[in-house]
């Protein structure tokens, strides 16, 4: 059973936020390869996002995500309160031009997936990592 | 402790009985890897879905640390 001040805490932040990944690191410093590639494909996208660090809690973490949307891995991205899924589905979504529909923005010019290349820049991120604390 | 492929696939065909997985290790360090996967139970359900379906069946070895990340790719 999900703590429930984390949960409600978790529901709010995804409430709020319009994009909202949870990742492992932070957008300039992610420290999982699939984290770092979700943040390369939010970045070419040019949208502003939320990210929370989910480290610092992940077990936890999991157990909210887990209840309230059935997904336990992360990267969990989500658009406008629904998750669109992990690393693997933002990707194909990206490369195929749905994750720019579901984001309401042009699709770039060169739809690459996204290698393992330079750290993503901090450059269209703008709001400061987020970070919840385990209970 | 590296993950058995060939346990994995049967893990997903047993879950989803027709279904066709190929299991790969893609990172050569056996923790990470992507499974190819097409089932008939995947019709007319959402991707999300569809990965709930593949994660489901393999849970176990995720549990027990065995594999820390799997890539899912659906094929129609």
């Amino acid at each position: 059973m999900a703590d429930q001040e984390l949960t409600d805490r978790v529901r709010e932040l995804i409430a709020e936020n319009d994009v909202l990944l949870f990742m492992k690191g932070t957008p300039s410093a992610p420290r999982c390869g699939f984290s770092m590639r979700t943040v390369q494909v939010l970045d070419q996208m040019g949208v502003e996002y939320g990210a929370i660090d989910v480290l610092p809690a992940l077990q936890p973490l999991r157990e909210v995500t887990s209840e309230i949307s059935d997904w336990e891995t992360f990267p969990q991205l989500y658009v406008n309160g629904e998750l669109i899924g992990g690393c693997d589905i933002v990707e194909e979504m990206f490369e195929n031009g749905e994750l720019a529909e579901v984001l309401g923005v042009e699709q770039p010019a060169r739809a690459e997936p996204a290698q393992a290349e330079a750290p993503a820049s901090d450059e269209p991120y703008k709001s400061p990592p987020m970070q919840i604390e385990g209970s | 402790m590296a993950a058995d492929l060939e346990e994995l696939k049967g893990m997903i065909e047993a879950a989803l009985p027709g279904a066709r997985a190929e299991v790969i290790d893609e990172t050569g360090t056996g923790d990470h890897l992507r499974a190819e996967v097409s089932a008939p139970q995947f019709e007319g359900k959402s991707r999300l879905d569809q990965h709930r379906l593949v994660k489901a069946a393999v849970r176990e070895r995720f549990e027990d640390g065995t594999i820390h990340a799997l890539t899912i790719k659906i094929l129609d």
